[in-house]
């Protein structure tokens, strides 16, 4: 099959939930879906076996003053889950804001989520409702509650000063 | 007289003991966050092509058992505690060796939220090993100028101050990372 | 991993284990000699690049994504350059790409005999490790003429390489192509013939077509079972558009096929190699690239010798970029061994582990001893490997 039909096959299946697309590169589907009907989304992936879930990446939209309307718009987390067919590959992207990033977690559809689930909670800060095991996978066993790396409000240096000065002298 | 003769005993022993460190040092490999690189050289070092094990250098896995301790690596926060446990866990007298520019400076980690820094800041270094990633035949050369020392120095003590590194450490070449 | 339950050990390994490559961690939930769960612990070698990309200009970054790993290097540039190229829009000449499949496929050579080398050596086959490690050498030696550096070759610039090759080598690395088939025929023999090799190999944490999709393995791990899963196939990139590769699998899904796999994947790759060196045409080796990207969203995937590379680049115009995700494969075949490793004898984890190749400065861009309130029966690495050498002797 030609890729721009797999993408075609891929569309059809998720029509009736998209709230946007786009396509970036001719081999490429982004799909903005809603939070609530994001579980659904990739069930309906997973029950029509389009592809595999190659991983989850985490994006920070940090807050941002709007020009237009005068006001600051809140913080944003957003989770882009990539599924590829080949060569095709479908992205299905759910926004979250700073206050509330719960997503539903996709483990009981997709086993193998669970250490790119892992990752983007460490990473990030996301909540993912009922994912199996929120254990650190990367980040060092000292490493504070509540700091997440790779916000854009994180910076090196200061860790980086903080955690040298925790340490023994030798 | 009696104590002339512990004195002649010991020296002995010493010697003894010095010979039988330059003829045979056992060493540990330990990564502290290496991209591995290091890694596989120091290991091909042990393979036909290099064949360290004819100059009487093991790799050996406990540290208990090791002499020189081979690190790799800028040192992450996670493995800062095994590194020190590693390395106290050694018999004294004990000798570092830090391989590749991320043991000696950082590298190109420099900076890194989850990176302490080079080794010295952690253990205190005997030799140091430039290259990214040093070829075998400089592994080889390294510990080479540390057996040279030892050989020269009649009793080595273990140092234990970062800031007194031997004279015969190979010098680091100048990256501006200083 | 939830509560163990009475008179069951836990197994911890690692992460300090001897000899060979880096930390990692693994639990084992053992009842007498089966495995009854696993769990792993990342993290020993996190250096927190995909932040450190953040704050670095394209080159740079270019330069410290090669050292995400010693092994596979050159695609990991690749895979970034690649992504910028298609930002920028501009194409990188068509020397300059097939140069980069080159490289890419002598890194394969190399990375397939040092887990041959590996994998021998964890069971207890020291002598194959001995072999496999000696006929590396060979292209290592390729390698090191070829670009200057045994591990990083830094092959790749923004838009092009800055390597290239000419008449003399290019016969110097054809001589040598046909010494390392003549060897991989000897190790196909190897692994296919000896008994007590069989032994550790033959059926041990099989892989089902079904659940090596489910779980989303990648790389030779899952070609073994069979799926037809090969981003040079799949989805050609830079110079495999004009030098075609064919997809190797198997069927049987164990340890054996994983071999054998690898194993034939070095002749397409000696093939191809061959290939290249006698069409490759004369020309440019770089295309001028801006400083500045334009702003965008690119995926790039990359077949790397352990399986499919993915990297998420996100440009906000500048010089520097806004996100790099990286996702290794060795990543997505941690599930797999969790899964296949319950209801397998101690004995065979390290031969399992070793199995998928698993590289962990690829995985720590981001595994220790969790502490349990059960006195754990503590066994390292190199106490483990010879536990399986002594039971299967």
């Amino acid at each position: 099959m030609e890729t721009s039909e797999i993408l075609e096959s891929g569309k059809i299946i998720l029509e009736k939930w998209i709230e946007s697309s786009s396509t970036p590169e001719e081999n490429r589907l982004d799909i903005w879906v809603t939070i609530e009907n994001f579980k659904p989304v990739v069930q309906s992936i997973v029950e029509n076996h389009w592809g595999y879930l190659i991983t989850i990446t985490g994006l920070d939209v940090p807050p941002l003053f709007d020009e237009e309307k005068k006001e600051i718009q809140s913080g944003q987390l957003e989770a882009l889950y990539h599924f590829a067919n080949e060569a095709a590959i479908i992205t299905i992207r759910v926004k979250v804001p700073y206050s509330k990033p719960q997503i539903e977690s996709i483990c009981d559809l997709i086993p193998s989520a669970t250490i790119y689930e892992r990752e983007v909670i460490e990473l990030f800060g996301f909540d993912l409702l009922n994912t199996p095991n929120t254990d650190k996978l990367v980040l060092p066993d000292s490493w504070p509650e509540g700091v997440y790396p790779m916000r854009k409000t994180f910076t090196n240096l200061q860790v980086l000063e903080n955690t040298t000065k925790e340490q023994p002298d030798e | 007289m009696n104590t002339d003769s512990e004195n002649f005993y010991n020296q002995i022993v010493n010697k003894l003991k010095n010979w039988a460190r330059i003829n045979s040092p056992w060493a540990i490999h330990f990564n502290s966050g290496s991209c591995n690189g290091c890694d596989i050289e120091i290991l091909a070092t042990l393979t036909p092509r290099y064949d360290v094990e004819r100059l009487g250098i093991k790799l050996q896995g406990s540290p208990r058992h090791a002499d020189v301790l081979i690190a790799t690596g800028p040192v992450t926060l996670q493995a800062l505690d095994r590194l020190i446990r590693v390395y106290e866990q050694m018999p004294d007298p004990k000798f570092v060796i830090a391989v590749g520019s991320c043991a000696l400076s950082g590298g190109v980690f420099d900076g890194c939220y989850s990176v302490i820094g080079d080794l010295n800041k952690v253990i205190p270094v005997n030799v140091y090993i430039p290259g990214c990633p040093p070829r075998p035949e400089a592994i080889i050369f390294g510990v080479v100028q540390l057996l040279e020392s030892l050989k020269k120095g009649k009793n080595p003590q273990p140092i234990t101050v970062p800031d007194e590194i031997p004279e015969i450490a190979v010098e680091e070449e100048s990256n501006g990372n200083e | 991993m939830s509560e163990p339950k009475r008179e069951k050990f836990i197994v911890p390994i690692g992460p300090q284990h001897p000899a060979l490559k880096e930390p990692g961690n693994f639990e084992f939930t053992v009842d007498g000699e089966i495995v009854t769960d696993a769990a792993v612990r990342l993290g020993f070698v996190h250096r927190g690049i995909e932040k450190a990309c953040e704050v670095r200009n394209y080159t740079q970054d270019m330069y410290l994504l090669e050292r995400i790993c010693g092994i596979c290097s050159h695609v990991h540039a690749t895979a970034f350059v690649l992504g910028v190229e298609k930002l920028a829009g501009i194409q990188a000449p068509p020397r300059a790409e097939a140069i980069r499949v080159l490289a890419a496929e002598l890194e394969r050579i190399h990375s397939h005999f040092l887990w041959l080398g590996v994998a021998a050596h964890e069971a207890g086959f020291d002598t194959l490790f001995m072999y496999a490690w000696r006929d590396r050498e060979v292209v290592m030696d390729i390698l090191e003429t070829l670009s200057g550096s045994r591990v990083h070759y830094s092959v790749n610039v923004l838009g092009g390489v800055k390597i290239d090759v000419d008449e003399k080598l290019s016969d110097l690395i054809k001589k040598d192509m046909d010494f390392l088939e003549e060897r991989t025929e000897y190790y196909m023999k190897v692994v296919t013939t000896d008994d007590t090799f069989i032994g550790r190999t033959r059926g041990i944490g099989t892989l089902s077509k079904e659940r090596a999709e489910v779980l989303g393995a990648v790389g030779p791990t899952v070609r073994a079972s069979g799926v037809k899963r090969d981003v040079r196939v799949n989805s050609p990139y830079s110079g495999y558009k004009e030098f075609p590769v064919k997809m190797i699998t198997d069927e049987t899904g164990d340890l054996e096929a994983r071999f054998i796999v690898r194993l034939k994947e070095l002749y397409e790759s000696y093939r191809i190699i061959k290939e290249i060196l006698e069409k490759i045409q004369p020309g440019e080796l770089v295309t001028r690239i801006k400083r500045k990207i334009p702003e965008g969203e690119v995926i790039s995937r990359v077949e790397a010798p352990r399986g499919e590379l993915f990297y998420y680049i996100k440009s906000n115009g500048t010089e520097i970029p806004e996100r790099v995700k990286v996702r290794t494969p060795s990543l997505c075949n941690w599930g797999t061994i969790m899964d296949v490793a319950v209801g397998h004898k101690l004995a065979d984890m390290p031969m399992l582990l070793v199995g998928i190749d698993p590289c962990f400065s690829c995985n720590d861009r981001m595994v220790e001893v969790r502490s349990n309130s059960q006195k754990p029966q503590i066994m390292n690495w190199d106490g483990l490997r010879n536990y399986g050498i002594e039971y299967y002797r």
